[in-house]
């Protein structure tokens, strides 16, 4: 059988898409890891309209329970993960990592980002053994550790605050010569004598036995460093995940799907994208939702004129 | 019935999300916290060799993080 739309992602672009899809009952289905999207890992979301203080996982829970009201006019497949689409004659055929395969007439893409990486030795290995991604949750693990961030944006202060009642001692690396994040998120670091910020520091390699012990980094001067740390948490950006479309659509130097921002379309006829894994200028939970509202009116016009 | 243990930590989301499940499914489960508790955190690290939360253990089964269809096909749903 064949679908009018394949709607990828569960974050608020694919949960906005999959409520008006039902609505105007096409036959649509969502294909999603879990539903929430990044902010699930936020304690305390403050800019979502209509909820002064949620969540994360109470906005995830909400917007499960939003699709599931429409579950009689959507079809739901929940823990699976697109790998890859192709086009074929009428639509697309897109494939799941538990090698299930759907046919659509059109796509909406709203895979979001994932966390960007290092890429240097003992990444991988020590993932889960001192190499953390979410500070958040993780960080009560390090209590009386010392630990090195990496990254001197917004995402790296906030570790760093995480890491502030637990650590005994943070190292803050930068790449470049300065902090880009927040003032105000900066300010509570500033002054904390367990903070010590590492400006012009690459990091090299990973370290450790069955877990981590060190760092390596190169300084200012180019020399090699060791860092003796039993934490590395990475917060250096994200990487929107568009290669599930990779050479169906175009996207930008960063990776980012290219839409007209009028319509969510992509370069590609019969796929539509919204949200973090698109070329949108502000990446936030409203305006993901909003964009997907917006793909998913244009689609219907698209499916009634084809 | 399945003997389910969760190692959590408080803040962490993933951790909620799947006490929710548990919940919604009728499933019992003990919690351990392993920001709190040293010897669970030990315990936590022999299992699943890694440090992350949430650790889910159903029958001696070890999975790691919230990865719902593993937790289902453990609990043999």
């Amino acid at each position: 059988m064949q679908y009018d739309l394949v709607i990828i992602g569960g974050g608020p672009a694919g949960t906005a898409a999959a409520v008006y899809a039902a609505r105007k009952r096409m036959k649509a289905a969502i294909i999603t890891e879990t539903f929430g999207g990044q902010s699930v890992v936020s304690d305390d979301i403050q800019n979502w309209i209509g909820d002064g203080h949620i969540s994360g996982v109470e906005l995830a829970q909400k917007f499960e329970k939003h699709i599931k009201e429409y579950k009689e006019h959507l079809d739901i497949f929940e823990g699976s993960k697109v790998k890859n689409a192709e086009k074929i004659d009428g639509g697309f055929k897109v494939q799941t990592e538990d090698s299930k395969e759907y046919e659509a007439k059109t796509i909406f893409m709203a895979a979001g980002s994932r966390r960007r990486r290092l890429g240097i030795p003992g990444e991988d290995k020590y993932d889960g053994k001192g190499v953390a991604f979410c500070s958040t949750c993780d960080a009560p693990l390090f209590q009386g550790k010392d630990v090195a961030v990496i990254g001197g944006g917004n995402a790296g202060l906030e570790a760093a605050v995480d890491l502030l009642s637990y650590a005994n001692k943070i190292y803050l690396m930068e790449k470049t010569d300065t902090l880009r994040g927040d003032k105000s998120t900066q300010e509570k670091i500033k002054g904390q004598d367990k903070v010590e910020l590492i400006m012009h520091a690459s990091a090299k390699e990973v370290v450790g036995e069955q877990f981590v012990t060190g760092l390596k980094y190169s300084d200012k001067d180019d020399a090699e460093q060791l860092l003796q740390v039993s934490g590395v948490f990475v917060e250096i950006g994200a990487v929107p995940n568009s290669d599930i479309l990779s050479g169906l659509v175009k996207t930008n130097e960063r990776g980012e799907i290219i839409v007209d921002h009028k319509t969510q379309q992509s370069s590609a006829e019969g796929i539509w994208a919204a949200g973090d894994v698109t070329d949108v200028l502000y990446k936030q939970n409203n305006i993901s939702a909003g964009d997907a509202v917006k793909a998913i009116l244009n689609i219907q016009e698209y499916l009634q004129k084809s | 019935m399945s003997k389910v243990v969760i190692y959590s930590t408080p803040t962490c989301a993933y951790c909620k999300l799947a006490k929710q499940y548990f919940e919604e499914n009728k499933v019992e489960y003990e919690e351990k916290n392993v920001f709190e508790d040293l010897k669970a955190r030990e315990e936590m690290v022999t299992k699943s060799q890694q440090m992350g939360v949430p650790v889910i253990d159903i029958d001696g089964q070890i999975i790691i993080g919230f990865n719902k269809p593993e937790i289902e096909s453990a609990l043999g749903k």
